[in-house]
């Protein structure tokens, strides 16, 4: 093996350890790549020339337009958050759809479909809606293990129901890699995609797994409905309950019907929706008497940290890809998956596979940052479509973040759980809904379709 | 060799420097809401755009993230693998944040100044602008921003190696920013 490929693995074991000791994965990335780059230079495995390519790399990331979007859905997000709109909702659709057996079940899956596009970043969903509607539950005579696991499937949805900031971003990714890889293919008529088809891609199998979460709740509640009884609220009366559903959930609902409706209909860019839908929300603060300086100066703290966060790791990452692909690592990751058994799928397969494994330990922005740009050429090598390989991409993280035992939302349901609530309860409580995701993983594998017909009819 | 008193004074005054930086930046991203919105709301009401429009709130979003990346650092808002940190304790963090940043970030850091002030500087000497016909004026100038990330980066960098010193050496850490417990999320 050549001295450039040992350094390549020696720096990817490296910077496992590093992160996982806990320092921030930014400059992990950074620091690493800095580190292997000298030693490879000094050992002649490595031109320096690379690095020139520096600040021309952080100046396209700076002025990346698509990426805007990143903070404005950010700010969007913690504005309904801090104006309790987001608690609002929650609270009045359980009292709604409390009534029914598992009702209050669904309304946490429907909530967490509607604060998908504002809450895709991180466990923010899995705790808002864990210390929302978890003592709820609890009090209505949930099983813990039921609760515990719509919470956190529901949290999650928020990584592929667009527009989430998650797609954006891979999204974003997907974009730069499918342009090179057909250049490289000599093909130079290529189809036009962009973060647009990829929400648009993600719209039907997002919704399909909404579907099938509720299919199982409906199910389990008819069979078992000791775990998912019928809950009502005292003091409220019917007729107050219709004024205060339409108070709390037509606003954000519109909000988000808009902003979505906007981006695929084609009237407006991702980064023109999220810019709406930050004035929407400040609007419907203002509207519910929640705007005022110390909200809107923890507001726009809290995405400005954010959003420096997103792009500290993308900073980090592109450092590490420039010395990777110095090292003639990407070259190596490219032979790899294209000498695999079984083609396309098997590189596929390994794909799907280290993803998952990733999902354990990293958040949807670095494994895209970091993965996406070393694997996707290879793979579109094939004749695939992008936004079906983003949405299938996406889906995998969705499914490992809830995988027990490494998966974040785990982690987060147990950080705002009481302590009765046995970690085994929430592993087990998961384990339904783990299925279904595998399930829906499988079924758009084999039909593609159900990713690429919505982009191309809105062509 | 710097007295005690000294460096707890610095590093106190740098994570004051970023604070306030970041209290003021974190302004902008109001800002770049509502001139994102108003750009849009001109292009599609009126027909109304201009590159320079355009480029207005992408500039303002890369100045965003590239000054703010020091007052996240103060914050602890950058993310980490946590399994094992969480439970760390407060001298292995110490360690862990210590190292990290003297092997990682500091390098990462000077590699970044050294290579980016070539192309910030020739920028500069032609008073560069933007290459769009209709663009902005003051290329230059959002361009070193690269830059103020690099400097208020290694300030704070410079902040966090003292305070895990203190740590270490069992002192009394100089008071961390006021509102540093809240996180970044």
């Amino acid at each position: 093996m050549p001295l450039n490929e040992i350094l390549s693995i020696i720096m990817l074991l490296s910077i496992c350890v590093a992160m996982m000791a806990g320092f921030p994965v930014a400059f992990t990335l950074g620091g690493m790549a800095v580190i292997f780059s000298f030693i490879g230079w000094s050992l002649g495995a490595f031109d320096m020339i690379f690095f020139h390519a520096i600040p021309s790399r952080f100046f396209g990331i700076m002025s990346n337009e698509v990426l805007v979007a990143v903070p404005l859905f950010v700010f969007m997000g913690v504005m309904l958050e801090r104006s309790r709109i987001a608690e609002d909702l929650l609270t009045t659709m359980g009292q709604c759809f409390g009534r029914v057996r598992g009702g209050l079940a669904i309304s946490v899956t429907l909530v967490g479909m509607l604060l998908a596009a504002s809450t895709g970043i991180v466990g923010a969903t899995v705790v808002t809606m864990g210390l929302l509607s978890l003592p709820t539950m609890m009090r209505a005579g949930y099983d813990p293990k039921l609760a515990c696991g719509t919470i956190c499937a529901s949290g999650t949805l928020g990584q592929i129901i667009p527009p989430s900031i998650a797609l954006v971003i891979l999204g974003d990714a997907l974009v730069g890699a499918y342009n090179q890889a057909q250049l490289a293919k000599g093909n130079y008529l290529i189809e036009p995609f962009s973060v647009i088809d990829l929400f648009a891609g993600a719209m039907l199998p997002g919704l399909m797994l909404v579907g099938l979460f509720i299919l199982w709740l409906v199910v389990i509640a008819f069979f078992k409905p000791k775990v998912a009884p019928a809950y009502y609220e005292e003091g409220v009366k019917a007729s107050d309950l219709i004024v205060r559903i339409a108070k709390a959930l037509l606003p954000p609902s519109f909000l988000v019907v808009a902003v979505l409706g906007s981006i695929l209909g084609g009237l407006a860019t991702p980064t023109e929706a999220a810019a709406f839908g930050g004035v929407g929300a400040i609007l419907l603060a203002a509207v519910k008497r929640q705007l005022n300086f110390s909200v809107m100066q923890g507001v726009v703290r809290s995405t400005t940290r954010i959003s420096a966060m997103v792009f500290a790791i993308l900073i980090g990452a592109s450092l590490f890809s420039l010395t990777f692909r110095g090292l003639g690592g990407d070259k190596m990751v490219h032979e790899f998956l294209a000498n695999l058994p079984g083609g396309f799928t098997g590189a596929m397969v390994v794909v799907m596979l280290i993803m998952f494994l990733l999902g354990f330990v990293l958040d949807f922005i670095e494994i895209v940052f970091i993965v996406v740009p070393l694997v996707a050429p290879a793979l579109f090598l094939a004749d695939i479509s992008p936004v079906w390989l983003g949405v299938m991409m996406a889906m995998n993280l969705q499914t490992s973040f809830l995988t027990p035992p490494f998966g974040w939302a785990l982690f987060y349901i147990r950080g705002v759980a009481p302590d009765e609530i046995r970690t085994a309860d929430i592993y087990r409580g998961v384990i339904p809904f783990v299925a279904i995701q595998l399930i829906s993983l499988g079924v758009l594998w084999t039909n593609p379709w159900l990713a690429e017909w919505l982009p191309r009819m809105l062509l | 060799m710097i007295s005690e008193g000294t460096s707890a004074a610095i590093v106190r005054g740098i994570d004051r420097l970023n604070e306030r930086v970041g209290r003021v930046i974190s302004w902008l991203s109001l800002f770049l809401v509502l001139t994102t919105f108003s750009v849009a709301v001109l292009r599609y009401g009126f027909e109304l755009g201009w590159i320079w429009l355009q480029e207005i709130y992408v500039w303002m979003h890369g100045t965003i993230i590239m000054v703010a990346a020091a007052y996240t650092l103060l914050h602890d808002g950058h993310v980490r693998v946590d399994i094992f940190y969480r439970s760390a304790s407060v001298r292995v963090k110490a360690w862990v944040d210590l190292i990290g940043t003297v092997v990682l970030l500091i390098p990462m850091l000077c590699v970044i100044a050294r290579v980016s002030w070539p192309y910030v500087a020739l920028s500069w000497s032609r008073l560069e602008e933007s290459p769009e016909a209709g663009g902005m004026y003051g290329l230059y100038l959002f361009k070193s921003t690269i830059l103020v990330f690099c400097a208020l980066m290694a300030l704070q960098a410079i902040a966090c190696v003292g305070r895990n010193a203190f740590i270490l050496m069992d002192r009394s850490a100089p008071d961390i920013a006021p509102d540093r417990s809240q996180g970044a999320v």
